[in-house]
């Protein structure tokens, strides 16, 4: 770490400062520097500076002015760009990044340093003159939403700045700033003054967290993903996250910008299109991932930019996995020796055993089943039962009774709990419906199509909140043989040698893990999964 | 409308949006009084508008269309107001971010958009969801501010809200979405339902 007039640091990986004196995420851009890793050039205002932001009244002193500047001048020497202007210009993410992350905290603005002259130079830049109104649309929509705290709709993809400059002005009655330097003083600011917001305030009280402590601002050089054909964006797996195979997993989006792959709006590549046209890029890629994975002894979710063939790292972080992923992932890394066979354990959580093992529906039972209806899947599981049509006929009928209805409302919850499974016509898997079944671990079923509850009324029938689908009759479902999970037996096996107690041969796999674990086992765990 | 109507048409009203309860529930739901709202909902049972047993009541069928006849001219002066078809514009843009959030508070996207329930097993991904609710509620309780100015028993919202976003604040996972207590969600749906109910409108959910 090198000093800025002494208030900035410079994160380049010389040394790695610790948590409390950078934060989290300023200690982990250190860090993989540190291991060799390309990662954008960035530099901190460490959390001191925020006790003395607080101490000074809310302002920001001279030197520490002088510092960032000095600091970013730094990050256009390290790139050959400039900021706030010139043919190559540079543009900044600005985040806070506390030791521990807490709600409440202003957390990005990507894109500062866009201006009129700017855009302009970024359409040259990339030859795509929309793209280029567009990050000037998002940073001013987020510099309103964020700093100033207008209430704004997503802007859409033919806005053009001023008009969503002149919807910040009409919801905040404040003006987003077109000089990026005062762009830069305000988001610090927003930064530091967001330790004490309310909501962070209000968090620091129940977890007992000490008030005087405070965030770092982490100022990072943005890496562009559409210069041309060897620039774009994606996003790597070390590991399969679906079926957890050892085997690097990932998408790749040519010409793309960061937001274009996590917004699904364009249709990115299967990996090996990276490295069919960027060998090298594709080599660092993996070699870098592996690394990352055996410094955390764990699945690594990494995203990336490749900027004209040269790779940066955007981000690293523990991957989501299904549950069949967090079974074979934790049994392999264990035999690799990565990490020991209580931390594989340790790695799979009760609920994800208990997915990999719900009874289902049979392949072969399902296609030789009739299907009544198909909607989106809200509630994973299979359950079920005869058709009813409101809460009252649910509640009443005692037995295994499916709710079928065109939509839900709150009157509609307590049919939702005597039901096994609803089906909804309207509505997708964000509707009330979906979370109200997902919160009482009901199958659910929603969408299906305006007037298709009526025609379910009185017939017994099947939902399958896995797939979507429900069918006529009432079909069996059949367990899942531990054989056929990759890694299963071994992480039973282990489960039992490493129990503290003696395991009665009849105890079930969930808690027999529950007891490898350390942990009881809950009464009547045959109750249905809420997911709360 | 005589006063006599108006706490029953507003004690059923409140029953209607909690779909069964206690006269304490309706009570805290429409903003009277307990005894008051108990009267309101006997004289509602003898008039063959809704049912009771055991101290809890349910909306009849009779007074189910009862209150649809009476809505328009109950909330005739609410629903021409423009301050709150603009309220409402916003509550349904912070409805829709809220029940996206509920949505990955439940279920957790893996890669492939599989998505998988959310065991709380990774405080960073919680802490974001509850951080999101937070700036969700803020907008929120500016909403119910508007509400409240035109009709201020929908300010009583904001305290049920606030106690709810506070416990998961505080690490009760439950106090999110459960659907069997006082959750963000419970409180919120039976908002939207007063709210569409007051303004006459169908409920459209979100894709």
């Amino acid at each position: 770490m090198t000093a800025v007039a002494d208030r900035a640091v410079v994160l380049d990986g010389a040394t790695v400062p610790s948590r409390e004196v950078v934060g989290n995420k300023g200690r982990s851009i250190a860090w993989m520097l540190s291991l060799g890793l390309p990662v954008p050039p960035a530099l901190c205002l460490p959390i001191e500076e925020c006790r003395r932001f607080h101490a000074g009244g809310g302002e920001l002193d001279d030197e520490v002015w002088s510092s960032v500047l000095a600091g970013v001048a730094g990050l256009e020497q390290k790139l050959d760009r400039e900021f706030g202007g010139g043919e190559r210009p540079l543009l900044v993410s600005v985040r806070s990044g506390a030791a521990v992350s807490m709600p409440g905290m202003m957390d990005t603005v990507l894109n500062l340093g866009i201006t009129d002259t700017v855009e302009a130079a970024l359409a040259r830049l990339s030859g795509d003159a929309d793209f280029a109104r567009q990050t000037h649309c998002r940073f001013v929509h987020q510099f309103g939403a964020t700093v100033l705290g207008a209430d704004l709709d997503e802007p859409a993809a033919d806005a053009t700045p001023a008009a969503v400059r002149e919807a910040v002005r009409r919801d905040s009655g404040e003006e987003v700033p077109t000089d990026p330097q005062e762009q830069l003083r305000a988001v610090i600011k927003t930064v530091f003054g967001s330790w004490s917001s309310r909501r962070a305030k209000a968090y620091r009280r129940h977890w007992g967290i000490p008030e005087d402590g405070g965030t770092a601002v982490i100022i990072q050089a943005m890496v562009f993903g559409n210069l041309g054909r060897d620039s774009g964006t994606g996003v790597l797996f070390s590991r399969n996250p679906l079926s957890g195979e050892p085997e690097p997993y990932g998408e790749w989006l040519p010409g793309g910008q960061g937001e274009d792959v996590v917004s699904g709006t364009h249709d990115p590549l299967p990996l090996a299109a990276l490295e069919a046209s960027l060998p090298a890029a594709h080599e660092r890629l993996i070699a870098a991932a592996t690394l990352l994975e055996r410094e955390h002894g764990d699945v690594q979710d990494v995203e990336f930019t490749v900027e004209h063939g040269q790779l940066y790292l955007l981000q690293t972080r523990a991957a989501k996995r299904s549950p069949l992923a967090a079974v074979r992932a934790a049994v392999d890394l264990a035999a690799e020796g990565a990490i020991d066979r209580a931390e594989a354990l340790d790695r799979v959580t009760p609920e994800q055993l208990a997915s990999v093992l719900a009874p289902r529906l049979e392949a072969e039972v399902a296609a030789a089943a009739e299907v009544l209806a198909r909607g989106t899947a809200a509630c994973p599981g299979v359950a079920s039962g005869v058709a009813v049509g409101d809460s009252e006929a649910a509640c009443e009928a005692g037995g295994d009774v499916v709710l079928a209805r065109p939509t839900t409302s709150p009157e509609d919850v307590s049919g939702m709990i005597a039901a096994r499974a609803v089906v909804t016509e309207r509505g997708g898997s964000t509707s009330h419906a979906a979370v109200v079944t997902r919160a009482l671990g009901r199958p659910s079923v929603v969408g299906v199509g305006e007037g298709e509850s009526a025609a379910l009324l009185g017939q017994e029938l099947t939902v399958d909140g896995s797939e979507g689908v429900v069918y006529r009759g009432a079909l069996p479902t059949a367990a899942v043989d531990p054989a056929s999970v990759p890694g299963l037996s071994r992480l039973l096996e282990w489960a039992r040698e490493l129990s503290p107690v003696e395991v009665a041969a009849a105890t079930s796999p969930v808690d027999l893990l529950r007891l490898a674990q350390g942990k009881s086992i809950p009464q009547g765990s045959e109750q249905e999964e809420e997911i709360s | 409308m005589s006063s006599a109507t108006d706490t029953e048409l507003l004690a059923l009203h409140g029953l209607a949006v909690k779909k069964a309860g206690s006269p304490a529930a309706v009570a805290a739901v429409i903003g009277a009084e307990e005894a008051e709202v108990e009267a309101a909902l006997e004289a509602a049972v003898a008039a063959g508008r809704a049912a009771g047993a055991k101290g809890t009541f349910m909306v009849a069928p009779v007074g189910r269309e009862w209150l649809d006849a009476q809505y328009p001219q109950a909330f005739a002066g609410f629903r021409a107001d423009p301050a709150a078809t603009e309220a409402y514009e916003r509550f349904e843009r912070i409805n829709r971010a809220l029940l996206a959030l509920f949505t990955d508070w439940q279920m957790v996207p893996t890669a492939g958009g599989e998505r998988v329930p959310n065991d709380h097993g990774d405080s960073e991904y919680d802490a974001d969801i509850v951080d999101r609710l937070g700036a969700q509620h803020e907008k929120a309780e500016k909403v119910l501010d508007s509400f409240a100015a035109l009709e201020p028993r929908l300010g009583l919202y904001k305290q049920r809200l606030d106690s709810a976003y506070d416990r998961a604040l505080a690490g009760e996972h439950e106090w999110v979405s459960g659907a069997r207590i006082d959750s963000y969600h419970t409180v919120w749906f039976e908002l939207h339902e007063d709210l569409l109910r007051m303004l006459g409108r169908e409920r459209e959910e979100a894709p």
